[in-house]
């Protein structure tokens, strides 16, 4: 048994249906490729092409927005369509880029060169990183180049690279540490010239013996790295459980990694950041499984940003026959949003299409019965929250207590509870709801006092 | 493809554990238990067991039809508060008692206020002293292969020497689910799969155990807290009630101080009060103040706990910590103690005073029985030589308590008067003294102690009944030939002529020989 944080559970890892399958890079025939301008957390990025303009291949179509923002880089050449509102993976009209690929694949002058290390700054690193578009790979989708800019880098104790994949289903990591490990470390090489004294810890769970042996192998001789196996369980690859399981801190909420002296990559990111700054290759292609019971052929891709669930399905082989789908996961079940089409493009943080054969909830929302307080959500709750005395507080609209006593604004949506409640409870979902209003009031009230 | 998805917020997989599967675990559970029941007492206990569980999932499921509710009564927990109620019933209680407790259980504890997971006290705990204070005697009617006598948690009560090996295997007379044996299986392994919470059973059997050994007035003597700890449904109650999700707190601060809230109420109740029933009614009272611990006592989210703050370098800010214990939970645990000392304090106070009454009541009933004496001498000697063991035999469970040589003015034996007590009444103790006059002829006698039915068992007690003993001068009286017997009070009666000819006997051979 290896180190692991308190909590967590142990749903079914399905992973034995893509993990063997190899990386595979998938180019589309001419098509419609979107990229939208949000795709991660902050503002959206500004669009600098327009209508009828040539794109190539690493062209960058939208530019960072402030500081907190990230740009957007053409996967394809060909030429811009439009400029507007499109339906995205979150559901909601967006404004995209819409580009009309022309299936060249003609790349920007440069691109996949082989880049001078030697003489970089830690500035001219985040630039790059900048402007590649890079954002975290795990699924929050933060700016990689705010990440790696704290306030106090010689304080930063442990450079984590995330190899967890803890989110059950998805194994492109997987493939990713087995083939491309020497990308990685090279990618958490240059992140870690920017901390003096850290160490870089690479975490993978033991279900992962092939990738673990592979990026041993590639740290064999680095200094400051190491590879250390972690007990399989969810949510072993949130950041917050790599932080406890490796610096063996807890934090609240209000503090950022940084502020304990940790930043966390995911080996994804890694490789971008490996990719971009030692390669000239910005953020455009990235890895993704395509997986669940109703995929023929389940696989992991090497994918370009902006082609649509559907193309990467019928790369698949397409459905499996004689199985209807009963939902479509842009993600692995536990953290994954469920989308009502799969004409949507991937987005840059899209790890993974789910399409699962029944859907569990259906059988579970036949056994809800009111909570039982049986404390279970409790035992498995990450940060040892107390969810059912949460899920009162908020019946009761008892906001004071649930934030100050029950620490609710705490909770990370990691979806434990919602996950083991035998009386099928939405937990999770009440929580982010809650956590969204409870913001929304917070900065109406700091805006009222501006006034 | 285009057939459509469905859309919901995730997580998208669940456990395989639904409330219904926690529900058949505990019933398995308890299996053992019910199983070595019915062993012991026959079919009399199944009948017992099916009667509640079939009322209790018939209520449930009426209920639901009734008022249009989702089919709640599959789920098992009705099931699972029918079997706990008769586990806590004797195999000799009238059916209609599980029957009546089974509805009360389901229909006002539970559903009336809405159902599984929102009642505030144990429903089958709720049922079994509803049955308690509706029907006292029927409720208390133990027996045991045909013979009808005190529980050993009874007998422990009285300070008698009780049976450990029969208690722990659960062929003691008792109530159906009295196995500690079955009991322990079942409860253990619910701990084991993580379905109980062991800071609740734990800590009401070590907070029983230890305030027994302080107050319980035999120190920690194993073989007295042993005994303490298998009768009175301690180990039921601690594993399998006081363990209700429902109706215990949720962190675990607050479950070990409900435990041991339960453990000691359970043990004051127990030295101080109605021994039999001290633990359903230590369950419900904490059950009462589940949702005031819940209020105040919350585990706190590891990063603020003391450990993570002080891990964390100084210099970040640091949150407020948990302020110490909050004061209402001070403010309760003074409460409880207050009350517990309260109850053992106005108990010593009165004991004096109790004890004269006594005395005087005592010496009443003497004056009654053998009115001729001016006077009472206590014969010691001849009461010592029993040394509080069962007297004779064919008498059943009968104990002498006191002997008195009745003495005239000029200080003549006129006559003998004893205290006997039988245990075998159909509610307890049956404790009367009988007056013989000198020649051998009885004089009278007078119920000092005498909780029967009413209608029944208590009109021994009257006048008319009383003096069919005055003037008899057998040494040994059959019932029926010598005395008429009470139609329909078998046992009270059997009882009270058993003491009567264990008094006789006593007087004929050890007193007035000399």
């Amino acid at each position: 048994m290896n180190v692991t944080f308190r909590g967590g559970v142990h749903p079914k890892g399905r992973k034995e249906l893509s993990r063997e399958a190899p990386l595979r890079r998938f180019d589309p025939e001419p098509c419609e490729m979107v990229f939208p301008l949000a795709q991660h957390i902050g503002k959206p990025a500004k669009a600098i092409v327009k209508k009828n303009d040539p794109v190539l291949v690493g062209q960058k179509l939208a530019d960072a927005d402030g500081f907190v923002s990230a740009c957007v880089i053409s996967s394809c050449s060909g030429t811009v369509k439009a400029v507007e509102k499109r339906r995205t993976i979150a559901g909601t009209m967006t404004e995209c880029v819409v580009v009309d690929n022309d299936g060249k694949y003609s790349p920007v002058e440069g691109l996949g060169e082989r880049q001078e290390l030697s003489g970089l700054t830690n500035q001219d690193i985040l630039d790059r990183v900048k402007n590649a578009g890079i954002i975290g790979l795990g699924g929050a989708g933060f700016p990689t180049h705010v990440k790696l800019a704290p306030k106090a880098p010689d304080k930063i104790k442990y450079l984590i690279a995330n190899g967890a994949e803890c989110e059950p289903y998805i194994t492109c990591n997987d493939q990713l540490m087995r083939s491309q490990a020497a990308g990685i470390v090279e990618g958490l090489e240059i992140a870690l010239r920017l901390y003096p004294n850290a160490e870089c810890v690479i975490g993978v769970e033991d279900n992962k013996p092939e990738a673990i042996a592979s990026m041993r192998k590639a740290v064999e001789g680095k200094k400051r790295m190491r590879v250390l196996p972690l007990h399989t369980k969810y949510p072993q690859g949130g950041e917050r459980s790599l932080i406890r399981v490796i610096a063996g801190v807890d934090f609240p909420v209000s503090m950022l990694p940084a502020d304990v002296g940790c930043i966390v990559l995911n080996v994804g990111t890694a490789y971008a950041i490996g990719r971009a700054v030692a390669w000239n290759e910005p953020l455009y292609a990235h890895v993704l499984t395509v997986t669940g019971e109703a995929v023929r052929e389940p696989g992991n891709f090497i994918a370009r940003d902006g082609t649509s669930f559907a193309q990467l399905l019928e790369a698949c082989g397409g459905v499996k026959e004689g199985v209807t789908p009963a939902k479509a996961l842009s993600g692995g079940p536990m953290m994954g949003v469920a989308v009502g089409s799969l004409e949507v493009p991937i987005q840059k943080n899209t790890n993974a299409l789910t399409l699962l054969a029944e859907d569990p909830l259906e059988k579970a929302e036949k056994q809800m019965t009111f909570c039982l307080h049986c404390g279970r959500c409790s035992t498995v709750c990450p940060n040892g929250l107390v969810p059912a005395l949460m899920a009162d507080a908020i019946d009761m609209k008892n906001w004071e207590r649930y934030e100050k006593k029950l620490y609710g604004l705490d909770c990370i949506a990691c979806g434990c509870c919602t996950y083991i409640c035998p009386a099928k409870r939405p937990l999770t979902q009440m929580f982010k709801q809650t956590k969204a209003e409870i913001m929304a009031r917070k900065r109406a009230a700091q805006a009222g006092g501006k006034k | 493809m285009n057939q459509t998805l469905n859309l919901s917020a995730g997580p998208h997989v669940r456990d395989r554990w639904s409330t219904a599967f926690i529900m058949r675990m505990v019933l398995l559970a308890l299996m053992p238990a019910t199983v070595i029941g019915i062993y012991t007492f026959g079919l009399k206990a199944l009948w017992v067991v099916l009667v509640s569980v079939v009322s209790a999932v018939g209520t449930e499921f009426l209920f639901d039809k009734l008022t249009g509710r989702p089919d709640t009564w599959k789920d098992g927990s009705a099931a699972l508060t029918g079997l706990l109620l008769a586990l806590t019933l004797s195999a000799s209680t009238p059916l209609y008692a599980p029957l009546i407790g089974s509805i009360f259980a389901i229909l006002v504890v539970k559903c009336a206020f809405g159902g599984l997971g929102k009642n505030f006290i144990n429903p089958a705990l709720a049922a079994r002293c509803f049955l308690l204070i509706s029907f006292p005697n029927a409720m208390t009617i133990y027996s045991l292969d045909g013979v009808a006598s005190a529980t050993p948690c009874a007998e422990l009560a009285a300070g008698r020497v009780v049976n450990l090996t029969s208690m722990f295997l659960g062929t003691a007379n008792g109530v159906i689910g009295g196995s500690i044996l079955g009991l322990l299986i079942g409860g253990l392994a619910l701990w084991a799969f993580d379905i109980i919470h062991g800071q609740i059973c734990f800590t009401v059997l070590g907070a029983f155990t230890v305030f027994m050994g302080l107050f319980g007035g035999k120190g920690f003597d194993p073989g007295f807290l042993a005994a303490h700890l298998c009768g009175g449904g301690v180990v039921l109650g601690a594993f399998f009630m006081a363990t209700d999700y429902v109706t215990s707190p949720m962190s675990r601060l607050g479950q070990t101080f409900y435990g041991l809230l339960i453990g000691v109420l359970g043990a004051v109740f127990r030295i101080w009060g109605a021994a039999a029933d001290s633990f359903s009614y230590s369950i419900i009272t904490a059950n009462l103040f589940t949702p005031f611990i819940d209020t105040y006592i919350v585990d706190l989210p590891f990063a603020y706990r003391r450990r993570a703050v002080e891990r964390r370098a100084p210099g970040w800010v640091k949150k407020p910590l948990l302020k110490s214990i909050p004061k209402p939970v001070i403010a309760l645990t003074v409460i409880a103690l207050l009350a517990g000392l309260a109850l053992s304090g106005a108990y010593s106070l009165t004991k004096d005073s109790i004890d004269a009454q006594k005395a005087a009541a005592a010496a009443a009933a003497y004056k009654t029985v053998l009115p001729e004496a001016e006077s009472f001498e206590p014969m010691t000697a001849q009461v010592e030589a029993l040394e509080g063991q069962v007297y004779g035999s064919g008498f059943g469970r009968v104990y002498i308590n006191e002997a008195m040589a009745g003495k005239d003015a000029a200080g003549n034996v006129v006559g003998y008067a004893v205290s006997v007590t039988s245990a075998e009444g159909y509610d307890g103790n049956v404790t009367l003294s009988l007056g013989v006059s000198a020649d051998g002829t009885i004089n009278g006698v007078s119920f000092t102690e005498l909780h029967e039915t009413p209608g029944k068992g208590m009109l021994w007690a009257e006048e008319e009944n009383l003096s069919r003993f005055a003037g008899k001068s057998a040494s040994k009286l059959t019932l029926g030939t010598d005395i008429d017997a009470i139609t329909s009070v078998t046992v009270t009666s059997k009882a009270v002529v058993n003491a009567v000819n264990a008094g006789l006997d006593f007087i004929n051979t050890q007193l007035r020989g000399e």
